[in-house]
């Protein structure tokens, strides 16, 4: 455990398989994450429509054999070499307990955390039944209902297949679109009535133990939808919260600033994917990958 | 229905922290003790929703039965941290004024009333304070220091008093709101929404924001409880603030305070709201917008500071004015423990002491022998090839989760879990860990589609996928409908 390694990826989600497809690895790398198995956080939501890229990544690329992978490992700190040529430290905790991994560079691709109600300070009650699109996978995944009648709010792809895979599961689900359009979903199983509202802004949230009601504002209007589930779908943060006390420098929503070959304020720390940009589209997750790739695979320096 | 008759000696009703202090108290005695509580844990009222200070008790009146608690309580304090593990951290509390008014204010009422209640300020000097705490707004006039004053955590203490009971004999029923109170000569009867009557030789009521219902019950109605909401936001962020920041108060309202958390970031409130119903916890922008608007007056950076999350609390304030511990007018073994505003938690461990005596002294109690005032460490019985982490934002592990539902007082709710380990409290609230903690409450056999986030029906499961147990079908290319959009 305690070798030293060239170069350790934090995360083996899409930004992180990329990198490693398009040749990233030497023969001395190491990849650890948070969960049992490789794909990340959206790998629970897939198959889906308008994800055949990441899902083909994540089915058929297999981590090369001489990388070491550590999962079940989650990094939990990080202390950057006080001198170049030293290696810098990532503190780990797994089953056995928390360990050192010592590596020339490292590259953060540890991805996202979805935002939630609080981070849009949205007034109301806090009942049962108000959860991010994560929580709907993991959920339905184990043969779960989440709820039975759904809002589903936000506007990317990813969002809409999270309204998608709940109209499958059976669940009446109501997409809305901040700000721009909500339709219903209209699917083989019990056709959906069609709406269109644009402009709908969420400003609260209703019932207690049970979430009962949505309000919504589109221009001057309020209107509400009747609902068990609400689904908040907004957008991401930089899951770097571990990096406190780094010296790596976060910014708003915890992201990390990179220069133009994905390397942040400290010499041989990279970053790619959300932990760069939470607003990124999977696709640009995985062109982050086979970049910096192509500027740092193979060397040492 | 067939109901089992549990006799106790005594009985308490209600488990925030006031009824949970008593319950240690009283399982120092020989006697059976025993606990309800409406909600399905601990610590689900008033005790959990609040601004988590240990109060000197300097602003109360003095010569009332609360500024004397508050008193004794600042003497036990100190062996009650050390022997239940409470975190706690005395930051002291700075009262700045914003203009000569308010530090004229601070001379004739604050430090007169202080020292009547024994508790001694320092004074400082605008410069003083801006010197020490740079982040407070330049335009303060002056204000005072309260040494004494610190913050912990409310839930873990009203556990820690809970777990100690429990080792040392007494029992608890969860899930378990009185419905009815019949008062004998001898014995009095309580009977409880799950079917189960118990013959107490006295009742404790210590039913916080429910006390006056709980009183009607048993036929006395010589006082009321009204709820006072307020409202609270976190920040994560704590821009240096290492001490509680409290305005001057008004003849209304003891104002918005900034007060570090104790185990990081900082609380921004409570607002003061009088509201109808006891169950109401919504937060509003109105109270939102009046926090930030107060805390700008005094740390004007984290006023515009990013929240990680809100909530509300609902104080229990009584038509008397202060508290409200004595016999009832029906029976003289059902003790009152009400109307313990906003000072329950700081007051807790001299209310333990003084109600713990009264029934001693009432019933004839002689102390219990053993007695164990300690508890071990809390959450460190983790087995060796459990520290993998399962709850990412805040780093908490597959054992801290099973030593927490292995533990003496075991969560029945997934807020339970969270309120006793820390898991779900970071900036995904839950989304990312919340079916793995499902899954480790269903290793240990407890049934997913039971187990609610808090309070009855508030299951996040509400059932089966009909397709259970064959994998989703791929599924086709989403259809959207759109009618009307403009492009």
């Amino acid at each position: 455990m305690n070798d030293l390694y060239d170069l350790a990826v934090v995360g083996a989600g899409l930004s992180a398989l990329s990198a490693l497809r398009a040749g990233i690895a030497s023969e001395r790398t190491v990849v650890l994450d948070f969960q049992g198995a490789p794909g990340g956080f959206l790998k629970a939501a897939l198959p889906a429509p308008g994800f055949e890229e990441s899902w083909e990544l994540i089915q058929s690329f297999r981590i090369p054999r001489e990388v070491t992978t550590l999962f079940e490992t989650t990094a939990v700190g990080l202390l950057p070499a006080f001198e170049p040529g030293e290696p810098h430290v990532l503190i780990v905790r797994q089953r056995e307990g928390t360990a050192q991994i010592y590596a020339r560079r490292v590259l953060i691709a540890c991805g996202g955390l979805e935002l939630t109600r609080e981070h849009a300070q949205l007034p109301g009650t806090r009942p049962a039944g108000v959860i991010t699109p994560i929580l709907v996978h993991q959920l339905l995944s184990r043969g779960y209902l989440p709820g039975k009648r759904a809002v589903v709010y936000g506007d990317s792809r990813y969002t809409q297949a999270t309204a998608q895979r709940l109209v499958e599961a059976g669940i009446e689900a109501t997409l809305v679109k901040p700000r721009m359009i909500e339709a219903t979903l209209a699917t083989t199983q019990p056709p959906g009535t069609l709406r269109s509202l644009a402009e709908a802004e969420l400003i609260a949230i209703e019932g207690f133990p049970r979430l009962e009601n949505v309000k919504f504002r589109r221009d001057d209007q309020l209107f509400d939808l009747p609902a068990d589930t609400l689904v908040y779908g907004t957008g991401m943060m930089a899951n770097t919260h571990w990096l406190k006390g780094s010296g790596i420098i976060t910014e708003a929503y915890g992201t990390i600033q990179v220069d133009s070959s994905y390397q942040t304020n400290v010499q041989g720390i990279y970053a790619i994917g959300t932990v760069t940009v939470p607003s990124l589209d999977h696709a640009d997750s995985i062109a982050m990958g086979k970049e910096v790739a192509s500027l740092l695979a193979g060397g040492t320096q | 229905m067939e109901t089992k008759l549990q006799r106790v000696d005594v009985l308490v009703i209600g488990g925030g922290v006031v009824g949970c202090a008593i319950l240690r108290e009283l399982s120092r005695y020989d006697a059976a003790v025993a606990l309800l509580e409406r909600n399905p844990d601990i610590c689900d009222g008033t005790s959990k929703s609040n601004s988590a200070i240990v109060h000197t008790g300097f602003d109360a009146s003095p010569g009332s039965l609360e500024a004397r608690l508050l008193a004794e309580a600042r003497e036990l304090w100190p062996d009650i941290i050390e022997s239940l593990h409470i975190p706690y951290l005395q930051t002291g509390a700075l009262m700045v004024a914003t203009n000569a008014e308010e530090l004229a204010t601070i001379e004739t009422e604050i430090i007169p009333k202080a020292e009547r209640n024994g508790v001694m300020l320092r004074r400082l000097a605008r410069e003083e304070i801006l010197e020490a705490a740079p982040y407070i707004s330049p335009k303060i006039a002056g204000g005072v220091l309260v040494e004494g004053e610190g913050v912990i955590d409310p839930f873990w203490t009203t556990r820690a008093y809970c777990e100690n009971a429990v080792i040392n004999g007494a029992r608890v029923f969860l899930g378990e709101p009185v419905t009815g109170i019949t008062v004998e000569d001898e014995c009095i009867y309580v009977r409880t929404g799950g079917g189960l009557t118990f013959a107490a030789s006295m009742v404790v009521n210590a039913a916080g924001l429910w006390a006056d219902e709980v009183a009607r019950l048993a036929g006395d109605d010589a006082f009321t409880i009204t709820p006072r909401k307020g409202q609270f936001i976190i920040v994560e962020e704590d821009h240096g603030v290492s001490q509680i920041i409290l305005p001057v108060p008004s003849r209304i309202s003891k104002g918005i305070l900034v007060t570090p958390i104790v185990f990081g970031g900082v609380l921004l409130g409570p607002t003061a709201e009088e509201v109808d119903s006891k169950t109401d916890l919504a937060t509003t922008s109105q109270g939102l917008n009046q926090i930030r608007e107060g805390v700008s007056k005094l740390v004007p950076a984290i006023a515009e500071a990013e929240s990680v999350r809100q909530f509300a609390g609902l104080r229990a304030v009584s038509s008397t004015g202060d508290y409200i511990i004595r016999s009832s007018t029906v029976h003289s073994r059902v003790l009152h423990v009400a109307g313990i505003r906003s000072t329950g938690l700081s007051a807790s461990p001299g209310i333990g002491r003084y109600v713990g005596e009264l029934v001693r002294d009432e019933l004839d109690l002689s102390l219990r022998n053993p007695f164990m005032d300690e508890l071990p460490e809390y959450l460190t019985d983790i087995h060796p090839d459990e520290g993998e982490v399962v709850c990412l934002c805040r780093s908490i592990t597959r054992g801290e989760i099973l030593a927490a539902l292995r533990s003496p007082l075991p969560p029945t709710t997934l807020d339970g879990l969270k309120r006793r380990t820390g898991a779900m409290l970071g900036d995904c609230q839950g989304n990312l860990c919340m079916a793995r903690l499902i899954d480790l409450f269903q290793q240990l056999g407890r049934d997913p589609l039971t187990l609610d986030k808090n309070v009855a029906h508030s299951c996040p499961i509400v059932g089966h996928l009909p397709n259970a147990g064959r994998p989703l079908k791929n599924p086709e290319p989403l259809v959207l409908e759109r009618e009307g959009r403009d492009e």
